[in-house]
């Protein structure tokens, strides 16, 4: 009894508690959405508040997005159809790397893990002069392909699977040799499904980074029908006069969908990550 | 013309569109059009790729292209024109003509970043064959802008006279006139009287933008560097300058800090829009973000020629600047100035930049048309009779000296030079100007 | 989890091995355990060859260059003299001290927060844990953007009415060393906090159950079982977390570009490879540019190195 009393205690604390960083976390957005709603010159005037001011809210910012041709409709498919593939590519091969640093000794296995991290290590700004050339010579700027190649390999993915990899137990693989299996057999239908959660959470991240990437799709692409929104959206904003109430109506709905896709797959993302630890 | 050939231009310009989707992109990188250089002369349409960073400047040269295509309907031209963010655009560029390939034919380059394309083997374009021309008609010192070693390599956009803005709501409740302003001197009383009346500031002081202080140098016949490219950053010109702007703030207490630092942020519209301050210095193209962003003070502000230092000074100064150039690797070359020279050089053009862009065209043989008195946006907002104080003080324009290290030295001036004097107050504006300019000259 | 010494790894399946080996040669490749981590690797190595090591070797050939088009030259040492300046030095501290908030902030707080969403008997798990992971959603730019505004230096914006309403007085945020640094890590931490916490997420849902109930059964309290279950397990999970964060915090540029792009007033948001870009692009100092670049990487790899090698992933001890 008194165990019930004091779990039912503690939870509410804890719920209490975690309004604190919930509320952090969304607070923010909910301003912004709540601005989109109000026409720009209501923020010139008084900044980015919370006060609701239906009198003053209205669709007309989304209105505009959507009269300027389809573009930005165009934009939201380049950030689709580059996101989907390179987080799909990035995942079956930074698994396998991370997995086979994890699972195996191999000569040269330590100069690999220090190439990963040495990737990780590495600010993409510099690398972007001789990258540019790089990709003119094999004729893939202004492609998709331009920008998903130099992104499939992940140096944090690996990095990831790689310690990930080293909680899966060893005694699995051994058995399923005794049982025949060769070693892509061993990695693909054994590993690969224990790994579920890491599938999960890094297929989410990577779909993040490739969805909000900015810097290298800006070098590489060079035609407004081939960008993606966040090269679309920035360049709106220019010092030549900024547009905010387009810049905040597109943020807005570069960001929407995401959650929503995140609200519904979440339960998904949950249960894969249960799933490992109930495994474990 | 035969149905035959008109067949093979067909099947010609298709193969040029198929042949810009395979390649790198129709950047103008792999070979299109053959070795047409003066993009063929049977009424074939020649693709030319333009970069900018303002959004509005397609819609000028898409005018320029409507134009072009009406005058030579035997040499076509589709302009593809793409708006990248100003610091990307720039960067593309650079990757671009550092690599040799992936370069536009026609870009847009901001005058603080000229300077970094003409160093090296310049892969720019001279233009001295479209300018020379018409040189006589332009306000000189912007061609000199984007030049270098006697070549020309930029079209200019606008005179980017500076000039005073004056809040007369502010001034009427104080009950003096911006009428009564003549030099710096007026301008501190005046600016006394405002404050005390009102308890409003006459101006403001950028932190991190140097839109007061170089205006008000160049002004003076001064400037960063002198003719020969050597540092007089820290002359005494400016540093008396540099000391008004920071007396103005802390001994007159006429003026305050720009709220976010410099003109060009969301906290400054809004402190300029509800009445923040009475009066701004800025170059004229600044009236397109008082007509979009201070919205509320429509009708209140009014331009008038800068205060000046003493009787007979300038009351002007130009800058900012975008120079439109030719790259080299352009595949029509002749063709991409011949028609850069059309879109920027000639008087419609002109009379196009007053009215698309709200620039003051730097073609002076404009100036007096009835076009520029058309109402406009721009009239709207600031009233009458803009063009006629613009052409007042077209003379009282020094040139500006650019050299290769005019980028750093903007950056040293925003970033070290105005916080130290003005915010954190650290160090005397002799001090600052002196160990900017020596950081210029040990470069 | 079991520890699995590298010999121990490689004699029993060869041992097995050995009894198949009445197969083709083919078919003995897909069963080599010698081969198989070389075909996994493989795509990384082609990649990493033709888009990292290509470029890093020609970053490291231009630091030494004066790179202008058509006009290239070797200046030998110069542009690494060039480095020391107080520029250089200044980006050097803000990028060191922001890595170090991040690494103070983004550690402790989503383990906790994990811990919490972890227990049983927390409620509505679900829903805080979609509540904190959403800001992860938004990219830079856009966080960028609503910073900005909600820290605007007017009265009426969000982050001076907070701390007015405490009888503070409005602060100018993005004009101060302090408070940009403070809206930097602030913005770092809100995007970033949900993500580490997924991390921790993933370490503790691995963790048997049965271990805590062991431990129970021998009447550990919960600080024990922390100590003892909770932390150990969670070790390659926490220096993924500590090695990401150390090497994100000195490449990091986007967080300060949205407040100030590179000129920020006394520099105070100028970071490595904010100064970097600077000077590659804004410039036009490639070779200049490159020896940043090149010295910034020096120095992770070596705060990497140490760290890697005090939490034991590098040599031998540290996997198990």
């Amino acid at each position: 009894m008194a165990k019930q009393r004091r779990e039912k205690w503690s939870s509410i604390l804890l719920v209490v508690f975690l309004v604190i960083p919930a509320v952090i976390a969304v607070f923010p957005l909910a301003a912004l959405t709540l601005a989109s709603l109000k026409p720009s010159t209501e923020l010139m005037r008084f900044g980015l508040n919370i006060y609701p001011q239906f009198e003053l809210w209205s669709l007309n910012n989304y209105a505009y997005l959507f009269t300027d041709g389809s573009i930005y409709f165009r934009w939201f498919k380049n950030s689709i159809i580059i996101s989907f593939f390179s987080t799909i590519l990035a995942l079956t091969f930074s698994s396998m790397v991370g997995y086979s640093l994890a699972m195996y000794r191999f000569r040269g296995q330590t100069i690999v893990l220090f190439l990963v991290l040495l990737i990780m290590m590495i600010p993409f700004e510099i690398l972007m002069l001789p990258l540019f050339r790089m990709m003119i010579a094999l004729g893939a700027v202004n492609t998709y392909t331009g920008v998903i190649l130099p992104m499939i390999v992940h140096p944090l993915t690996i990095f990831f699977f790689r310690q990930f990899a080293l909680g899966l137990p060893k005694d699995l693989m051994d058995a399923a040799r005794i049982d025949g299996c060769t070693e892509y057999g061993i990695f693909f239908k054994i590993m690969v499904p224990l790994m579920k959660p890491a599938y999960g959470a890094m297929g989410i991240l990577l779909a993040l980074f490739s969805w909000n990437n900015f810097l290298w799709p800006l070098v590489v692409l060079r035609t407004t029908d081939m960008f993606t929104l966040p090269i679309g959206l920035a360049g709106l904003l220019s010092p030549y006069g900024n547009n905010y109430d387009v810049l905040i109506a597109g943020s807005v709905l570069t960001v929407l969908p995401i959650i929503i896709v995140f609200i519904f797959a979440q339960k998904y993302f949950i249960s894969s990550l249960t799933a490992g630890a109930v495994k474990g | 013309m035969s149905k035959l050939l008109k067949l093979g231009i067909l099947l010609l310009i298709s193969l040029t569109v198929l042949a810009g989707c395979g390649g790198s992109g129709g950047s103008g990188g792999e070979q299109t059009g053959g070795s047409n250089d003066n993009g063929g002369s049977e009424g074939e349409v020649t693709e030319l790729t333009f970069w900018t960073f303002v959004g509005l400047h397609i819609e000028f040269f898409e005018e320029g292209v409507r134009s072009w295509n009406e005058t030579y309907p035997d040499r076509q031209i589709k302009l593809n024109a793409e708006s990248f963010p100003y610091d990307e655009m720039h960067n593309n560029l650079l990757l671009a003509l550092q690599s040799g390939v992936g370069a536009p034919d026609i870009v847009d380059i901001e005058i603080n970043r000229f300077p970094n394309f003409l160093q090296g083997d310049i892969q720019l374009e001279p233009l001295n064959d479209i300018i020379e021309p018409v040189a006589e008609d332009f306000v000189q010192s912007r061609f000199e802008i984007y030049s270098k070693d006697g070549q020309f390599y930029g079209a200019p956009t606008h005179v980017g006279a500076s000039v005073a803005f004056y809040n007369t709501e502010i001034f009427n409740a104080a009950g003096v006139s911006p009428d009564d302003i003549d030099t710096w001197d007026d301008f501190v009383e005046i600016g006394k009287v405002i404050k005390a009346e009102t308890d409003t500031p006459m101006t403001v002081a950028y932190t991190s933008g140097f839109w007061n202080f170089y205006p008000m140098i160049s002004q003076r016949g001064s400037d960063i560097f002198d003719s020969n490219g050597d540092v007089i950053l820290d002359n005494q010109d400016n540093i008396e300058v540099l000391q008004l702007i920071h007396d103005m703030v802390y001994e007159h207490e006429i003026s305050v800090l720009a709220p976010g630092g410099n003109h060009n942020n969301e906290e400054f519209f809004a402190f300029m829009n509800g009445g923040g301050a009475a009066s701004l210095i800025m170059p004229s193209w600044y009236a397109s973000r008082f007509v979009e962003h201070m919205p509320d003070q429509s009708g209140n502000f009014v331009m008038k020629p800068m205060p000046r230092w003493e009787e007979g000074g300038f009351r002007s100064a130009g800058m900012g600047g975008t120079g439109t150039a030719v790259t080299k690797q352009s595949e029509h070359i002749e063709l991409a100035k011949e028609f850069l020279a059309h879109a920027k050089l000639t008087e419609e053009a002109n009379i196009n930049i007053w009215k698309i862009l709200g620039f003051d065209p730097p073609m002076h043989t404009v100036w007096e048309s009835p076009e520029l008195r058309e109402p406009n946006r721009f009239t709207e907002y600031f009233g009458d009779g803009l063009f006629d104080m613009l052409l007042e003080i077209k003379d009282e324009i020094n040139p500006l000296n650019i050299t290769n290290n005019t980028p750093l030295a903007r950056d040293l001036i925003e970033t070290n030079v105005l916080h130290n004097t003005l915010r954190e107050r650290s160090q005397t504006p002799e001090e600052a100007l002196k160990q900017a300019a020596d950081e210029l000259r040990n470069r | 989890m079991k520890p699995n010494s590298p010999p121990n790894l490689n004699r029993s399946p060869s041992s097995n091995l050995k009894m198949k080996r009445n197969g083709t040669k083919l078919k003995n490749i897909f069963y080599s355990q010698k081969v198989a981590p070389y075909v996994f690797v493989l795509p990384f190595l082609l990649i990493f060859t033709g888009f990292y090591l290509y470029p890093v070797v020609s970053t490291f050939i231009m630091s030494f260059q004066q790179v202008l088009p058509g006009q290239t030259e070797f200046i030998g040492l110069r542009n690494y003299e060039r480095l020391f300046n107080p520029t250089f030095f200044r980006a050097l501290y803000n990028t060191t001290l922001y890595t170090f908030w991040t690494i103070v902030i983004l550690i402790p707080l989503p383990l906790l927060l994990a811990i919490i969403l972890n227990s049983k008997v927390t409620k509505y798990k679900t829903f805080f844990r979609a509540c904190i992971f959403i800001p992860a959603l938004t990219s830079t730019i856009v966080a960028g953007v609503i910073f900005r505004l909600l820290f605007a230096e007017s009265e009426s914006a969000f982050g001076n009415s907070f701390i007015m309403f405490f009888g503070f007085d409005p602060v100018a945020w993005r004009q101060n060393a302090g408070t940009l640094m403070f809206l930097m890590v602030g913005l770092a931490a809100w995007r970033w906090m949900g993500v580490n916490m997924i991390y921790f997420l993933t370490g503790l849902q691995n963790i048997p159950k049965e271990m805590y109930e062991a431990a129970e059964i021998d009447g550990a309290n919960t600080f024990n079982k922390f100590r003892h279950i909770t932390l150990p397990f969670l070790k390659p999970v926490t220096v993924y977390v500590l090695t990401i964060t150390l090497f994100a915090g000195y490449k990091m540029f986007e967080e300060a570009y949205v407040f100030w792009e590179v000129n920020s007033p006394g520099n105070i948001g100028l970071t490595l490879v904010g100064y970097l870009y600077k000077e590659g692009f804004q410039y036009n100092q490639l070779g200049f540019g490159s020896a940043v670049g090149v010295t910034l990487l020096i120095i992770v790899a070596i705060l990497g190195l140490i760290q890697l090698r005090l939490t034991g992933v590098f040599g031998g001890k540290g996997d198990n």
